[in-house]
């Protein structure tokens, strides 16, 4: 199940955030925390579960392309254009 | 005039192997030029300065036949045994040996594209290297940190792509390795821009992906060139090529395949919306886990009461219950004086039975003077002593409130992390606490703890 608090729920990946609230919700279920634990560990899965739903629903994108720079490869922002050209 | 009876009565000289030979070549050459014939390849050689010689043959007749170096690099596919080709060329004799021999300018395959036997051939050659094997294929990655996309940055495909992630999930960012996608030295480039993609640390997948064309558009993607690029790729790759029916041999190196570059972009993301449902699911079975939680807490609070109950002294025991009768008794006594006052002036009526009980009447003709003459009536002791039992439970009934503590100069601390504190050695020196006065709040730092001493009455209560 990991230690117990790792780390911050914005550091994590997705993936990971994931996780982490499925093992906080199987302790939770397991009934075995004490009223502290289980209010830390209810604290704790609400932020990931915010930031999980965050991440789903967001509307901003990164979206680049690389380029030749004078020191080599950099990445901008790219733009699709409108019309094929094949 | 000369005597041409001679000449033409005198047998010709004979013609020497050279002559013959030359001749019957300058013949050929002369009168048959270029040729187109149909035959099928057979006794095939290779040399190694790139020139193939073989024999171009049907059931009755043969004739030999070079294709040099030159006009083999024209043709996208190998000579092959046994298949029949339509031969472009002249026919000529190679003197030295006396050779009839037809040297190839050109060739196709009968029955089948150009294009198509190549990429038979291609297609044969690296399934038997192991290039398309099932088991060297590697997974995708569920979560995909950084997606990279190789292709036109001009093209339909970049566009589905694009539109195809943001539908799926959006907050995946996107890298374009740009490149031409057909035409002379395409391959070059694709393999280049796999390559730099490479280095990229973030891109856990690439999407190869072009848009639908013929053939010859797509022939890059059927080159050795883009086949081992992809197989030398360290990241797993998916290609979308095409339309629906095409498949390249990058299609069948490709760690997965897809038919369109939208269907390659589905592959390589994950399901937003089926995510959503899931941490929704999440939220709630953490809202139902913390509430059975509580329930099974207040009921093992309950049994652990039950049990003490049982077992505790009895005198302790006493103290406990009779504060707690007493607290109840007040509530109730409260609770019935709201409940007696239905006009819900009870304050009001409160002083005015003081007035009374002190013997001042009101001279007023209101239907509140009505009530008091009838209070008054009822007695003033029995008003008092009523009096008297109220503000006696509302006494009691503060003192057990914590905050009527507080009204004595006790104070409630609470730790760094917010919960009530009980015992000293909770805290280190340097904790910051909050406490709360009766009036107002104060934050400490701790400088220093003094443990309970042992042996004395556990008063904490948790």
């Amino acid at each position: 199940m990991g230690t117990p608090g790792g780390a911050p729920a914005d550091q994590l990946s997705f993936e990971g955030a994931l996780e982490r609230l499925e093992a906080i919700v199987d302790r939770l279920e397991d009934g075995e925390l004490g009223l502290e634990a289980a209010l830390a560990a209810f604290e704790e899965g609400v932020a990931l579960s915010r930031r999980l739903a965050g991440e789903l629903d967001t509307a901003e994108r990164r979206i680049e392309i690389l380029v030749q720079t004078g020191e080599g490869t950099g990445a901008e922002p790219f733009d699709p254009p409108d019309e094929p050209d094949d | 005039m000369e005597d041409l009876s001679g000449e033409i009565a005198r047998p010709p000289r004979p013609l020497t192997v050279s002559e013959l030979v030359g001749g019957v070549r300058e013949l050929l050459e002369e009168e048959l030029g270029r040729v187109q014939v149909v035959g099928e390849v057979s006794n095939l050689f290779r040399a190694a300065s790139g020139h193939s010689y073989f024999t171009l043959k049907d059931d009755r007749a043969q004739i030999k036949a070079a294709l040099f170096r030159g006009s083999a690099a024209r043709i996208p596919f190998d000579l092959e045994e046994g298949l029949e080709f339509v031969v472009h060329g002249e026919v000529t004799l190679y003197v030295q040996r006396g050779d009839l021999q037809i040297i190839v300018r050109r060739l196709e395959p009968v029955g089948q594209g150009a294009l198509q036997l190549a990429f038979e051939q291609m297609r044969e050659r690296l399934a038997a290297e192991g290039l398309f094997d099932a088991t060297r294929k590697r997974g995708i990655p569920a979560f995909p940190r950084r997606v990279g996309v190789v292709t036109s940055p001009a093209g339909a495909a970049v566009r589905d792509v694009v539109r195809v992630s943001g539908d799926r999930f959006p907050a995946t960012p996107l890298l374009v390795s740009p490149t031409r996608v057909q035409g002379d030295g395409a391959e070059d480039e694709i393999a280049r821009a796999l390559a730099r993609l490479e280095r990229i640390d973030d891109i856990d997948v690439i999407l190869l992906v072009r848009g639908g064309g013929s053939l010859e558009d797509l022939w890059a993607f059927n080159t050795e060139r883009v086949a081992r690029a992809i197989h030398a790729c360290p990241i797993p790759v998916v290609s979308g090529v095409g339309h629906e029916t095409d498949v390249t041999i990058a299609d069948l190196v490709a760690d997965a395949r897809a038919a369109t570059p939208s269907a390659a972009a589905m592959l390589a993301l994950p399901d937003g919306d089926a995510w959503r449902d899931q941490v929704e699911g999440l939220a709630g079975r953490l809202r139902r886990g913390l509430a059975g939680g509580l329930e099974r807490g207040r009921q093992r609070l309950a049994t652990a009461r039950a049990r003490l109950h049982a077992h505790a002294p009895a005198a302790r025991l006493a103290v406990d219950r009779s504060r707690f009768d007493a607290a109840e008794r007040a509530l109730r006594r409260l609770a019935a004086a709201a409940l007696a006052d239905r006009s819900g002036r009870s304050v009001q009526l409160h002083a005015r039975l003081a007035r009374a009980a002190a013997g001042v009447v009101p001279p007023r003709r209101s239907r509140r003077d009505q009530l008091d003459d009838r209070l008054r009536r009822a007695g003033p002791l029995a008003v008092w002593l009523r009096r008297q039992r109220l503000s006696e439970a509302v006494a009691r009934l503060d003192a057990l409130s914590p905050l009527g503590v507080l009204s004595r100069g006790y104070a409630i601390a609470r730790g760094p992390d917010g919960r009530v504190l009980h015992r000293a050695q909770e805290l280190a020196p340097g904790d910051s606490v909050r406490v709360r006065l009766s009036e107002g709040e104060f934050e400490a730092e701790v400088t220093g703890t003094v443990p309970a001493p042992t042996g004395g009455p556990d008063r904490s209560r948790r």
